[in-house]
């Protein structure tokens, strides 16, 4: 019998047990539906986490620090750190397993090397200097991050409150976290903009112009800077952002020559050195994407410094999701698991409405291989049927369900976004499953099918 | 064409075994017509079954045209009964959701006919059994008779040298009887089929048949014997 008979005789049984046929397929549609739901939210989620973390430019980002040591933690450059390495001289951490090697000088040299390897887009020492702001007659103390002109519209600086970018790489201005700002004026951070930012350092050069103070002994000199307010950007809820929000942010180029001369830099204030032999804590190192972040973080690495990035932890949040993945499929592989006993007694049923019919086609000259194909098709397409309405079904109820979270979620202040995901291999996948599982269900009856007596199933009424 | 020798067909049935077919030796001829008579329970059924491929013997030795059946596979047994046996019953045995052509063509579909042709060959086999009419009515809109004519024509679609009929006439009143005997004969002399009926009426045996074998319990009591015409042959 040639295989389109075998469709011929199949289709015209499920036909004719029409109620019964689209009752088990609609069973199978409720199995994938849930099935390919479920990993359709774990998929979309996933989605939502790890692509806003992407986003938010700080996968491809590398914090290279002097010597070997592993950074614990996850990156951010708070002073105390900053001062307790610089002490050590950028030799071997804790916990350091690999033989010391001379640790190699975190400088501009050092910047420019990072700069020339292949996929990287920016490398630029992270600085973060504490400095003091006056506004409206108060003084406090800030952190301000030196930001390079290659995060322009880039992570959280893609979309910005209130105001715009630095209009330059080297001008006198200064953006500020939204958190900041409604500190300064909680009714209208907005007319902030345009306003100027009295900033002030503690210069360790004792001629500098400015006001002579004496901090732990030692004689500095406060240096204050007109600064204006150009933009207010909210801060990335992203962990860890090395790229980095500080309370303030200004260009890098002016955080670079406020560095150079401030006491806070321990470095700058013992050696006196000149700038270009002047070591950094740590230097960020953009590259061009993602998946370029391990192997340039090897390459600096190789080079002799310790190079952290957040690639790990985006690996490990990856395996995170998988294992929700599964257990999301699980979950849904239970309706799918019914269903498939659904086939089962379907195919069951129908043998037994049929024995008689069996043993004629036998009696004629049916091969065991022709009745058993016969089943299997009957119970494949009602697997294919299945599948293909339980996508459309998963698919639509999940649309459903993402409006009112959305709904939800915008009320709750949050950003809406698509909790579920149906790419293609989501839902060839579902089907070939779908196959798989009526056929493996169809397996049984077909075989009861195949061996039937014919004489036993001629005499059947 | 066909030869047992020491046939048996042994039913375990708890404890004790029934034998219905016991150490049964029988030849037939090419183009014989032989009718298989005997009380009921004296294994007729059993030994068609067996001849037809349904059925595999219990021991002993069953050839039909030199292939001992005893000694067939699954798939070759289906091959018998695809091609050397065609099989007509007493209950017609048609697939109820089919049209008579459907029946017919069913059998060509098994042996792989292309579509076109197998509706075609079905076609033209109805019209010879005088169904010309009915070719799309299903087997509960057709008559008895009717019925057991597209049987017939569904049991030649393959071209089996051998027919086997089991009480073919036993639910059908006396006229169409004869019309369908009529027809198994002409099969038999204008075709040269090897016939095997089995029937109760001995009548009917007589008159058709040109041996007459009689079972009982399993075994030949008597047989007419082949006709000389046919052992020359
Ligand atoms: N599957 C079976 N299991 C047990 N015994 C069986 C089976 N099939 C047939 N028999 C027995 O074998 C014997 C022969 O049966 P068979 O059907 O061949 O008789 P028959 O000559 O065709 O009778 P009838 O004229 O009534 O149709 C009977 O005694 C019957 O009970
Ligand atoms: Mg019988």
């Amino acid at each position: 019998m040639t295989f389109t008979d075998t469709l011929l005789l199949a289709f015209r049984n499920l036909r004719q047990s029409r109620l019964r046929t689209s009752l088990t397929t609609l069973g199978v549609a409720i199995g994938i539906a849930s099935l390919a739901g479920m990993v359709s939210l774990g998929v979309g989620l996933q989605e939502q986490v790890v692509g806003r973390l992407t986003q938010s430019g700080v996968f491809d980002s590398i914090t290279v620090t002097s010597g070997r040591a592993n950074i614990p933690g996850m990156g951010g450059m708070g002073l105390g750190r900053v001062a307790g390495r610089g002490g050590r001289g950028g030799r071997g951490g804790p916990g350091n397993t690999t033989p010391t090697q001379p640790a190699a000088p975190l400088d501009d040299a050092a910047v420019a090397r990072f700069a020339a390897l292949s996929h990287v887009r920016d490398a630029y020492p992270t600085l973060r200097i504490p400095m003091s702001y006056q506004y409206d007659g108060r003084t406090n103390a800030a952190l301000a991050a030196g930001i390079p002109e290659s995060s322009r519209g880039e992570g959280a600086f893609q979309s910005i409150t209130h105001g715009t970018f630095f209009p330059d790489a080297t001008g006198a201005s200064v953006m500020l976290t939204l958190e900041m700002a409604q500190q300064l004026k909680a009714d209208a951070p907005g007319s902030l903009i345009g306003q100027t930012l009295e900033l002030s350092y503690a210069d360790s050069a004792p001629n500098a112009q400015g006001t002579p103070e004496f901090v732990a002994g030692v004689q500095v000199t406060r240096v204050s800077l007109p600064f204006t307010i150009v933009g207010i950007v909210e801060r990335d809820p992203a962990p860890g952002a090395n790229l980095g929000l500080s309370a303030i942010m200004i260009p890098l180029e002016q955080a670079r020559a406020i560095n150079a001369r401030a006491i806070a830099n321990p470095q700058a204030f013992l050696q006196g050195a000149a700038p270009q032999t002047r070591r950094y804590t740590a230097v960020t190192v953009r590259v061009t994407s993602a998946a370029n972040t391990q192997d340039v973080q090897d390459q600096i690495k190789a080079m002799g410094f310790t190079a952290f990035s957040l690639n790990d932890a985006l690996q490990g949040a990856k395996r995170a999701f998988l294992v929700l993945d599964i257990l999301l499929a699980l979950v849904g592989s239970i309706a799918l698991a019914v269903s498939s006993l659904g086939i089962v007694n379907t195919m069951v049923m129908s043998i037994l409405e049929r024995t008689r019919e069996i043993g004629i086609m036998k009696a004629i000259g049916g091969s065991d291989r022709d009745v058993r194909g016969i089943f299997l098709v009957e119970a494949a397409t009602i697997g294919l049927i299945g599948g293909m309405a339980g996508i459309v079904l998963g698919w639509g109820v999940g649309r459903f369900i993402n409006i009112g979270a959305n709904i939800y979620i915008e009320r709750q202040g949050g950003t809406a976004g698509d909790l579920f995901s149906l790419p293609w291999w989501l839902i060839l996948g579902a089907m070939a499953f779908a196959l798989f599982v009526s056929l493996v269900a169809g397996s049984y009856p077909a075989r009861r099918a195949a061996r039937l007596d014919p004489i036993q199933a001629l005499r059947h009424e | 064409m066909l030869h047992t020798r020491h046939l048996c067909r042994h039913y375990p049935m708890g404890g004790t075994i029934v034998k219905a077919l016991d150490d049964l030796s029988l030849d037939v001829a090419e183009g014989e017509f032989l009718a298989l008579v005997g009380t009921s329970g004296s294994g007729k059924s059993t030994l068609l079954n067996l001849i037809g491929g349904l059925d595999q013997p219990s021991a002993g030795s069953l050839e039909v045209r030199g292939r001992d059946l005893a000694r067939m596979t699954r798939d070759e047994l289906s091959l018998h009964r695809r091609n050397t046996v065609g099989m007509i019953f007493q209950s017609f045995n048609l697939v109820p959701s089919m049209t008579a052509v459907e029946n017919v063509a069913l059998s060509l579909m098994f042996a792989g006919v292309p579509r076109a042709e197998r509706d075609q060959r079905a076609s033209a086999l109805l019209e010879a059994m005088g169904l010309g009419g009915r070719q799309h009515h299903r087997p509960k809109e057709l008559s008895g008779g009717e019925q057991q004519r597209v049987a017939v024509a569904r049991a030649l679609a393959n071209q089996p040298p051998l027919l086997l009929a089991d009480e073919p006439t036993g639910n059908l009143d006396s006229r169409t009887s004869r019309e369908i005997m009529d027809l198994v004969r002409t099969l038999n002399e204008r075709d040269g089929k090897t016939i095997i009926l089995v029937t109760h009426d001995a009548a009917l045996a007589s008159a058709y048949a040109r041996r007459t074998v009689t079972l009982l319990d399993g075994n030949v009591i008597s047989d007419t014997g082949q006709p000389a015409v046919l052992e020359r042959a």
